[in-house]
């Protein structure tokens, strides 16, 4: 595949008034493995060549998979014939121009070059664990090398390459199942044995489980978990659908409506952090505070409505919540009971105007009283606004890498809305 | 045919015990239409091979998108070398396949009217209009139209001899209102799921007409009541709502990867375990579940599935009893069931075909009932239209649902329409609770285009079905 041949194609041959070029290459070796066996093992590259093509304010767009000039001819004439037939368009916005895109390091050689064979000794590895602690283990290694490019008319050049590792691994013991996994643009930060300690001991730790019934109660939610919220809570953060009515934050910019000991940010700065340089539009990544100490200070705007509210183009590409430095230990200390929460699973919005979700704890809840762990209880159904929940946040733990694209802190946040039990 | 059999002589010189090549391209036409602006225009074709390699117990999967007879035979190698890396690891824990025959087919959906001849124009026409017709309601703020065209080609060759051709296609599209109203803001769906048929079901629908009833539906809702408190009441479900329900609760639970724990990384286990199998009241007696990878516009049905196996008809719930799951070739043997119900699918060429939910359906009452006679003969209760939010738990017995429109129902009538409204059950509760089946007039079918499942996650398609039902005495009431 070579970006620069696609692209003198698309200079040469394309008559539109204006024209968005994307190419996007992968390369994966994924091996998933179950109850002790694989179960499913993959490799191989994948392309995708999208062009978006306008004439006047009419647009259209092709995606193929292919780069010979057969298929590339087949793209920019559908492409083409789609926009000839297409409605002017009233919200039409022409490409990105040349804009200067921050310098990125998303790409590890090591984690480019990693051999299946390594991967499943790690696979091997885990499955030997497992069967010494006398469980099974689930889960899916998994390496990834892509590479983009985003070119247009009038000017646009970018390119984004990235690596990803990750391993995840769920146990079964008896009864008892929990997961960890890690995630992040280079395999040098993974330790099999670290990760399996850890999972080994949020085994131990559910061996004595109890029932449990839905109520209100102080939860201290792990960055695995805080993270599944996260991501429904930034897909609610639009600008657009917010000035329209159609979320929670509607007239809320610039106002505090967050708990104060919430902030929310997408940053360059964190060297662990995957940042993309630039988005499918071509806006610019840069530190970007999205709430800062409970007050709304920006939403994602794409470039369309930033010039109709006169605001700026801007959007997430990662997620940055600060920390603080309270233990988990601490934590139990400062009320009198509650749960951990070691993730969240099959979250739902019941409400998007007032933002509720709904979901379900899994992999490990435990119960607290008076400081100290006391057993394991069943997994619970919630039903609660996040915004809401950060203003009943009481404390929080130091930052750490929850995925490759987020940084979260544990928090204790106070009467997390429980509404209904499952029978494990 | 020149590289299905290029492909399986190379896997059979490697020593392969068995392999398959599926050579796919997949065209999807996708537009979206939001306020009177094309958000989004695109004609995308995807075009490759996959090539399964299963070897000492193990499988290897590798794709290429190159057509040329070196890439064939180095993505064979490659299948053959990463299947023999897996064997190492499942020296004690060997796959073992159903047996099954050769065949050599030629199967596709059947259509009058191609969707992707039909001039682009002629859709974004009707698309507009649709549109302007939802956005003339005042307290209407957002109207969206979302269609997309889907089709198969797929050629299929196995070690056993199997060469297939099969197209398949789906039309799936979807319309949205969303009015303001006092702070609130509720939205009213159409949408049927998607179904294998040509666009001549597009022209049978007549969208404008149903895009005025979810626009004025819209408002309604946004004005609507909440139901306030949970409590026990009496649900009357409609086939598109169902839909939902029996996918969540009874299509992923009888998939017989997750009741072996294969998915238990991701997508869950299942509490249906084997030894439930013919004995476990899943349902109350009038509970049919029939998997059908044979029924008409079903969007499973795609003549084999992507083990070379056909498709089947066959209960998996039977008089309320659990009957049977949905299997594979590598599945089934793990159960000693000793053949495939055929549900091994993959979503594109670069993915590995996954136990997936067949066409499943509820089967009708067999006593003449209708929706109005089911109305009213509840005294208090609630009518749901439509699917909403849903939610359940990676065994797949706790769920929470809610929906797109609901009517109290007060002394067998319609009493107000409501908001907000979700209900709380869990497995076996639910189906055990259904007391009453509308008769097969009925009866209709609805799809899922957008199944999720698996690491990496693939999207599946299939084709559910039922008559509207009542379910007693479940936990229902509004939201915060």
């Amino acid at each position: 595949m070579n970006s620069e041949k696609i692209l003198q194609y698309i200079r040469q041959h394309c008559n539109a008034d204006d024209w968005a070029l994307y190419i996007s290459y992968w390369d994966s070796h994924e091996t998933r493995f179950a109850q002790n066996g694989i179960t499913q093992h993959i490799a191989g590259p994948k392309l995708d060549i999208t062009l978006n093509v306008s004439y006047g304010t009419k647009s259209g767009s092709a995606t193929v998979n292919q780069d010979d000039e057969n298929t590339l001819a087949f793209m920019l004439k559908t492409a083409q014939d789609i926009a000839a037939h297409a409605p002017e368009d009233p919200e039409f916005m022409p490409s990105a121009e040349k804009a200067d895109l921050p310098e990125v390091n998303n790409c590890d050689p090591e984690t480019k070059n990693l051999e299946p064979i390594q991967m499943v000794d790690i696979v091997q590895k885990a499955i030997d664990k497992a069967k010494a602690f006398g469980a099974s283990v689930s889960g899916m290694t998994e390496k990834h090398y892509h590479n983009s490019w985003m070119f247009t008319k009038n000017g646009f050049a970018g390119n984004s390459e990235r690596t990803n590792f990750g391993h995840s691994m769920t146990i079964k013991k008896a009864e008892v199942e929990t997961k960890v996994d890690y995630e992040a643009k280079n395999f040098g930060g993974f330790d099999l044995d670290r990760d399996f300690a850890q999972l080994q001991a949020q085994a131990e730790a559910l061996a004595d489980l109890h029932v449990f019934e839905p109520q209100k109660i102080a939860v201290i939610m792990r960055p695995s978990a805080l993270l599944e919220l996260m991501w429904f809570m930034g897909w609610m953060m639009n600008r657009r659908q917010s000035d329209e009515g159609f979320t929670p934050f509607t007239d809320q910019l610039g106002k505090p409506f967050f708990g104060d000991k919430f902030s929310w940010f997408s940053t360059l700065k964190q060297p662990g952090l995957l940042a993309r340089p630039y988005d499918y539009e071509g806006i610019p990544s840069k530190e970007i505070a999205w709430v800062e100490n409970g007050m709304i200070k920006n939403m994602p705007t794409n470039r369309y409505w930033a010039k109709k509210v006169n605001g700026t183009p801007c959007s997430s590409y990662n997620i940055f919540i600060p920390g603080g430095n309270a233990s988990e230990e601490e934590m139990m200390q400062m009320v009198p009971r509650g749960l951990i929460l070691n993730r969240l699973w099959y979250i739902r919005t019941v409400d998007a105007k007032s933002g509720e979700l709904t979901g379900m704890t899994r992999d490990g809840v435990l119960y607290f009283e008076n400081g100290k762990v006391k057993h394991a209880v069943n997994n619970l159904r919630f039903n609660e606004i996040p915004h809401d929940a950060t203003r009943r946040i009481l404390a929080l733990g130091a930052s750490r890498l929850a995925s490759a694209s987020s940084m979260l802190p544990t928090m204790l946040i106070d009467n997390f809305n429980f509404v209904d039990k499952t029978s494990f | 045919m020149k590289y299905l059999d290029l492909a399986m002589n190379a896997a059979n010189s490697l020593g392969a015990e068995y392999a398959d090549i599926r050579i796919q391209k997949t065209t999807d036409q996708v537009i979206y239409l939001q306020n009177l602006s094309l958000k989004h225009t695109n004609t995308e074709v995807l075009y490759g091979y996959g090539i399964r390699v299963f070897k000492d117990g193990a499988w290897g999967f590798a794709h290429s998108n190159v057509f040329s007879d070196e890439a064939v035979l180095a993505t064979v190698q490659k299948a053959f070398e990463i299947a023999q890396l897996s064997a190492s690891v499942n020296k004690n824990k060997k796959l073992r396949l159903a047996p099954e025959r050769s065949y050599i087919a030629t199967v596709k959906t059947p259509i009058q009217i191609d969707p992707f001849e039909v001039p682009l124009n002629e859709k974004i026409d009707l698309m507009m209009e649709v549109n302007r017709t939802i956005m003339a309601y005042e307290g209407i703020r957002q109207a969206v139209f979302y269609l997309i065209l889907h089709k198969d080609e797929k050629l299929f060759g196995s070690t056993l001899g199997t060469r297939l051709d099969l197209t398949s296609l789906f039309i799936d599209p979807m319309i949205i209102a969303t009015a303001v109203h006092e702070g609130d803001s509720q939205s009213r769906t159409f949408d049927e799921g998607g179904r294998a048929i040509g666009w001549e079901w597009i022209l049978e629908l007549d969208l404008i007409d149903k895009a005025k009833q979810i626009a004025q539906e819209a408002l309604i809702k946004v004005k609507a009541d909440t139901l306030g408190p949970e409590e026990r009441r009496s649900l009357i479900l409609d086939p598109n709502h169902l839909g939902l329900t029996m996918h969540e609760s009874v299509g992923h639970p009888t998939e017989l990867d997750r009741v072996l724990g294969w998915e238990a990384d991701y997508a869950g286990i299942s509490f249906a375990t084997p030894e439930k199998l013919k004995n476990y009241r899943y349902g109350s007696e009038i509970i049919n579940f029939v998997g059908d990878n044979t029924l008409p516009q079903g969007l499973a049905t795609h003549g084999f599935d992507d083990d070379g196996v056909p498709g089947q008809k066959w209960h998996i719930i039977k008089d309320g009893i659990l009957n049977e799951y949905g299997s594979t070739r590598d599945t089934a043997m793990e159960i000693g069931l000793g053949y495939s119900r055929g549900c091994n699918r993959a979503t594109y060429y670069f993915d590995q075909p996954i136990n997936r939910i067949p066409n499943l359906y509820l089967l009708p009452g067999t006593k003449p009932l209708t929706p109005g006679e089911l109305i009213a003969d509840t005294e208090d209760g609630v009518y749901i239209q439509g699917r909403g939010s849903f939610s359940i738990d990676q065994h797949r017995v706790n769920f929470q649902f809610g929906g797109d429109f609901f009517w109290e129902i007060k002394n067998g009538k319609l009493h107000r329409p409501l908001k907000k409204v979700l209900y709380k059950s869990c497995n076996p509760e639910f189906w055990n609770s259904c007391d009453a089946i509308c008769d097969e007039r009925f009866w209709r079918p609805f799809g899922v285009v957008n199944c999720g499942k698996g690491q990496p996650p693939q999207s599946a398609r299939m084709t559910h079905g039922s008559a509207p039902a009542r379910f007693r005495n479940i936990r229902v009431g509004g939201s915060q």
